[in-house]
């Protein structure tokens, strides 16, 4: 006689039931504590305000914006601004991790020890400082326009921001956050590409030496490729990082969609609603660059049997 | 012989993955005492049928009975199968976070509930048993395979099982330590130990087993005593396996 | 070195190709212009005073000074017993007291800062500076290392809520920016509790970094756990342990030695996040130089300050990682 609270097969489907229950009441309990603090605050549930007037000013914009236009305006423009900040942030880093990485790699005793200083000292301090200081310390620090700092009449630098060849201007805020960006993760990424030519047997090398080819060709045409089977994944989250740590545009007082989204919550009270759109705003963006990057890992998978 | 006598019941034991059947109607009785081996092609089921006695494999027909304990849905009863059934793995499955004592006096202390003392004296007799006394404070990585297994048997052992099962013991060693597991197998067999064994072994199956069984396709094929199944196979099938290994 | 083997090693380091003796060149051209910038800055045109004068608040922030001593008591608690740890793990004897006694002194250490039960209270306003870092970054990895392994697990299970639960979670915390998860903390927290239930800034810190990390953590542990052989639970099952002991006993002890170095990193990034905490206006590490630095008379000492401060943290976070890879070693 199988008594049923022994029996496997019956205890597999309460546990399922159980699960079930537990969660739904949990969520039963915090969406009703939810709902009454709201109704409390006097905030209600509803994403109406988009519509409503955003009266405040965004310092930079890529598109036109007044204080009159809607919050939804705002938020718009918040969000081109992250995502220009983080694909400049991802191409720059890319590169400057790749020739740190390849100087970590060098026979050149000082170069290599130059660039692993470079990475320690990047990666054992917090991003948000290394902001601080590269906002503070440096870019707001800079001398008047009359005064500016000029390489070859190419780049300027004053303490208003950038200005680049072909009329570009960046501002403090964005060159701050943009150099920030790119020397922490290139520094994290620098590590990620030493490893995965490291990871490249030693016998490609000699295979390659043996038929002949330069240092320059081997690298090319036979250890990068294989590298980077073994770079992209860990490259992807990078990529992701960098994403995700453009919200720390609000430290420097860049105007990304964080910045915005936050002021929009200052100033109408809607936590829920704004946590929704940030929280679809990073999952869409952060999917977008893991597709993107899958779909370039599998291209690199080897053809096996 | 009384009902006592008898280990291990399987009648008409059926079991399918997803829509392919793997065991397609297999009974078997084994006696106290008994050695029976079990030989096949790959994919024949011997593997999954014997891992049906202890429930690591699940069945869905026919009745499966070890020791008199009937093995269904019932967790107690399958824990109780579990306490009187041992078993030996090819890969041997040993706990590499843990000493070589430590393997065999785990089950004993935390199912058995014995004290740490009686665990450990209880070990090392085994371990004297298949002859590795001196690895006992080792680790699994610093053994050879032959040892290791060696030590699993062990393992098995302390639970003071009714019959051990082996799952192909001596396929994943090379080939000098094989016979050293062998020994242990034999002492083991005449030391009156109830055991099912699946192997391609066929010079242990000659020496020790009491029956040969062949399986194909998920159904016994054949069934006889050493001599009768080696020398004078009836099924066509049999003779074709044979004639491939021996 | 005789002066034959220095100019070989400078030959074959330094300057074996035309190319490497350029970059050289430029190099030490760079180093010396550079480190002379630096020295000069250092010694004659940065104004140190307003490490000197902060100190206090740097380290422990407003803490009551007459409680100076449990300070002291701690460190030494902690130095104690990393040295015992490290020793331990350097002859590789194993010491089966030693996660014990790491838990019991987290708990001691943790009266000691907060004091009640006996010792005077210090309110958690008052600690600030490296103190709350320290205090917030281990709490987190303290607390969120059961949950992460309690997600890693709900994650492998066949329970379909309980899996898909876990998955949903981890994926969502993984793909929002730490200031996203803190600013739900301090917002929503106080939402969807009760209404009697309050609880201050560094809880919600805290609880913003507890859950943020402990997402990470279910999927280092994950891999941990995807590493074990399905043979070792199967033999667990055939000496007769039920799952639970077969996780205690045999899966996880090998799952979380797996993921150590992994673990680690995890708490060198924990630290460096910790610095996220002062934008929503908590006074650790990073937020205490900041309100240091609005005092009129340090205006505009940013990059002093913002140099100490990194230098902290940078002596911190190299020595976990040279632990780290210690680790790896054993």
């Amino acid at each position: 006689m199988t008594h049923f609270w022994r029996n496997r097969k019956f205890l597999s489907i309460a546990a399922q039931l159980i699960s079930v229950f537990t969660v739904a009441i949990v969520v039963f309990i915090l969406w009703d504590n939810l709902t009454y603090n709201l109704e409390l605050l006097g905030i209600g549930f509803g994403f109406d305000f988009l519509q409503s007037q955003a009266s405040f000013d965004i310092g930079e914009t890529l598109i036109p914006y007044k204080p009159t236009d809607s919050y939804y305006s705002a938020l718009l423009v918040g969000l081109l601004n992250s995502l220009r900040v983080s694909i400049i942030g991802i191409i720059l880093a890319t590169i400057v991790g790749a020739v740190v990485g390849i100087a970590r790699l060098s026979t050149n005793w000082l170069v290599r020890n130059l660039a692993l200083v470079y990475v320690e000292v990047l990666r054992n301090t917090p991003l948000l400082l290394q902001l601080f200081f590269w906002y503070f310390a440096v870019f707001i620090s800079l001398p008047k326009l009359e005064n500016q700092i000029s390489f070859f009449g190419l780049i300027n630098l004053n303490n208003k921001g950038t200005q680049l060849p072909f009329g570009l201007e960046i501002s403090s805020e964005l060159s701050a956050l943009i150099l920030g960006l790119t020397l922490y993760a290139g520094a994290f990424i620098a590590e990620i590409i030493r490893g995965g030519i490291q990871s490249v047997a030693r016998g490609q090398w000699e295979a390659a030496r043996a038929l002949g080819l330069k240092p320059g060709l081997i690298m090319r045409l036979v250890i990068l490729p294989q590298a980077l089977r073994v770079i992209i994944p860990p490259l992807t989250s990078q990529y992701l990082n960098i994403a995700k740590n453009s919200s720390l545009a609000i430290a420097v007082g860049y105007p990304d969609i964080y910045f915005v989204a936050s002021t929009t919550f200052n100033q109408t009270g809607k936590a829920v609603e704004v946590m929704l759109l940030i929280m679809i705003t990073y999952l869409t963006i952060s999917l977008t660059i893991s597709l993107t990057m899958n779909t370039l890992n599998r291209s690199f998978q080897l053809k096996e049997r | 012989m009384s009902m006592q006598d008898v280990v291990i019941v399987a009648e008409n034991v059926q079991k399918w993955y997803g829509k392919f059947q793997v065991l397609r109607g297999v009974s078997l009785t084994v006696h106290r005492g008994e050695v029976v081996v079990i030989m096949g092609p790959s994919g024949s089921g011997k593997s999954t049928f014997i891992r049906t006695f202890n429930a690591l494999e699940e069945y869905q027909q026919g009745r499966i009975e070890i020791d008199g304990i009937v093995l269904s849905d019932d967790l107690r009863n399958i824990d109780a199968v579990r306490r009187e059934v041992g078993m030996v793995f090819q890969q041997f499955n040993l706990f590499p976070h843990l000493t070589v004592l430590d393997n065999i006096t785990l089950a004993p202390i935390w199912v058995r509930k014995w004290s740490k003392a009686k665990a450990n004296e209880v070990a090392m007799q085994l371990l004297e048993r298949v002859g590795i006394l001196e690895q006992a404070q080792k680790y699994p990585g610093q053994l050879s395979g032959g040892q290791q297994q060696r030590v699993a048997i062990a393992r098995a052992l302390a639970m003071q099982p009714k019959v051990m099962l082996f799952d192909e013991p001596t396929s994943a060693l090379d080939p000098e330590m094989v016979r050293e597991v062998l020994e242990t197998m034999k002492k083991l067999a005449a030391d009156g130990m109830t055991m099912v064994v699946v192997t391609h072994e066929v010079g242990f199956a000659r020496e020790v087993a009491d029956r040969v069984i062949f399986m194909d396709t998920g159904v016994i094929v054949e069934e006889a005593t050493p001599t009768n199944f080696f020398q004078n196979p009836t099924q066509e099938r049999t003779r074709k396996f044979l004639s491939q290994i021996l | 070195m005789n002066q034959n083997e220095i100019i070989k090693w400078l030959r074959k380091n330094l300057f074996d190709t035309w190319y490497n003796s350029i970059l050289t060149i430029v190099c030490v051209f760079l180093l010396v212009w550079g480190a002379k910038s630096i020295f000069t800055w250092i010694l004659f045109i940065a104004q140190w005073k307003v490490i000197a004068v902060n100190l206090q608040l740097f380290l422990v922030g407003r803490y009551p000074e007459q409680m100076y001593w449990r300070l002291w008591v701690s460190i030494f608690i902690i130095l104690g017993l990393t040295s015992v740890t490290i020793g331990s793990l350097v002859k590789k004897i194993p010491n089966r007291w030693l996660p014990l006694a790491w838990a019991i002194s987290f708990s001691v250490i943790l009266w000691l800062i907060g004091g009640g039960l006996g010792l005077q209270a210090a309110d958690s306003n008052l600690w600030n500076g490296l103190l709350l870092t320290l205090v917030m970054a281990v709490t987190s990895i303290v607390i969120s290392f059961p949950l992460g392994v309690l997600l890693a697990l709900g994650r492998q299970s066949k329970l379909f809520v309980v899996r898909n639960f876990c998955i949903l979670y981890i994926e969502i915390v993984r793909g929002l920016p730490l200031i996203g998860i803190l600013f739900i903390a301090q917002v929503m927290l106080p939402l969807v509790l009760p209404d009697d239930i309050t609880l201050d800034r560094v809880l919600r810190g805290i609880a913003g970094l507890t859950l943020f990390s402990a997402a990470y953590l279910a999927e280092n542990v994950r891999g941990g756990l995807q590493s074990i052989p399905r043979g070792q639970f199967e033999a667990g099952k055939a000496i007769g342990l039920n799952s639970i002991y077969i996780m205690l006993l045999i899966i996880l002890p090998q799952a979380l030695r797996a993921v150590i170095p992994a673990l680690v990193g995890q708490f060198i990034g924990l630290f460096k996040d910790t610095s996220l905490l002062s934008i929503v206006g908590l006074l650790e590490l990073t937020g205490i130089s900041r309100s240091i630095l609005a005092q009129p008379e340090f205006l505009n000492r940013y990059a002093e300050v913002y140099l100490f401060v990194g230098l902290l943290y940078w002596v911190f976070c190299y020595s976990m990682s040279l632990v780290s890879q210690r680790l790896e070693k054993v």
